[in-house]
């Protein structure tokens, strides 16, 4: 399943995004050694927050260039407080502060994409400066237009 | 650009994969979506209707060879383009979806 997903990863052409089943020790070096760039999410809690720290040296001795961290389901601008100093302390740079969105709760509850239960939802705005932030840092010749 | 989604379990992953996947297919691009977990939900988060069952892509796509230096290197048996239009699955959007094989907990690995 591993190589599988590596492989397709490998070879696809243009836009290619990857969920994963969880933090990088778990994966074997052939689902993520071909990426451009890996985004490592937290929540604003110690453990969520080491097992993101882990990933940045083992991605980069992957030969991952790119190491980005996604902040995930913030109450509080202490929460956002405790990440930040977390990314600043293991030098990962933090390009997104998702709150904790009670649009994604009422959207799981159907099965519906949250984009489309509330387009105007908070991680959707969030995540509309993630989405121009990749686009101009990482995208990289060859993707290509959608519409078919 | 390829682009990977790690982190805890539970943490966000698939929310944030499936909703980073639409935003950019809205700005025009082509995507490619991959979902690379085991237990694979990607789907229903990118708004294919609940209760569709995604097919996965299977084993038989990946064939193990040796290069001349004796090291076991993983290589496509299909074109990325077969694999895609036999399996790939239509997202909103214009995304398409490539669930990873299941794992079965026979030969898991
Ligand atoms: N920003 C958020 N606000 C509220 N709930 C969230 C948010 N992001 C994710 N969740 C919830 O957290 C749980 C895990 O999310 P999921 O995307 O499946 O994580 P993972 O793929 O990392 O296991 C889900 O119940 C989801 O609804
Ligand atoms: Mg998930």
């Amino acid at each position: 399943m591993r190589s599988i997903v590596g492989e397709i990863v490998n070879h696809a052409e243009g836009v290619t995004v990857m969920d994963t089943e969880a933090s990088i020790e778990h994966m074997s070096r052939g689902t993520v050694r071909y990426v451009d760039a890996l985004l490592v999410v937290l929540e604003p809690y110690y453990r969520s927050m080491e097992t993101a720290g882990r990933t940045v040296p083992l991605a980069r001795g992957l030969g991952i260039e790119r190491v980005y961290g996604i902040a995930n389901k913030l109450r509080s601008p202490q929460d956002a407080e405790a990440v930040e100093a977390y990314c600043r302390n293991h030098g990962l740079e933090l390009i997104a502060k998702i709150p904790f969105d009670e649009n994604v709760v009422e959207a799981d509850r159907t099965g519906r994409a949250v984009i489309d239960y509330d387009a105007t939802s908070p991680i959707v705005e969030e995540l509309s400066q993630t989405a121009d932030f990749l686009l101009r840092e990482v995208r990289v010749n060859g993707d290509r237009a959608g519409g078919d | 650009m390829k682009i990977a989604i790690s982190g805890k379990g539970g943490s966000g992953k698939t929310t944030i994969s499936a909703t980073l996947i639409r935003l950019i297919a809205r700005r025009g691009l082509s995507v490619l979506a991959i979902d690379g977990d085991p237990n694979p939900n990607l789907i229903q988060a990118l708004g294919v209707g609940p209760g569709v069952e995604a097919e996965s892509v299977p084993r038989s796509v990946v064939e193990r060879r040796e290069d001349e230096t004796g090291a076991t290197r993983h290589v496509l048996t299909r074109s990325i383009a077969d694999i895609v239009s036999q399996y790939g699955m239509k997202a909103p959007d214009g995304v398409t979806v490539l669930v990873g094989t299941k794992v079965d907990h026979a030969g898991a690995g």
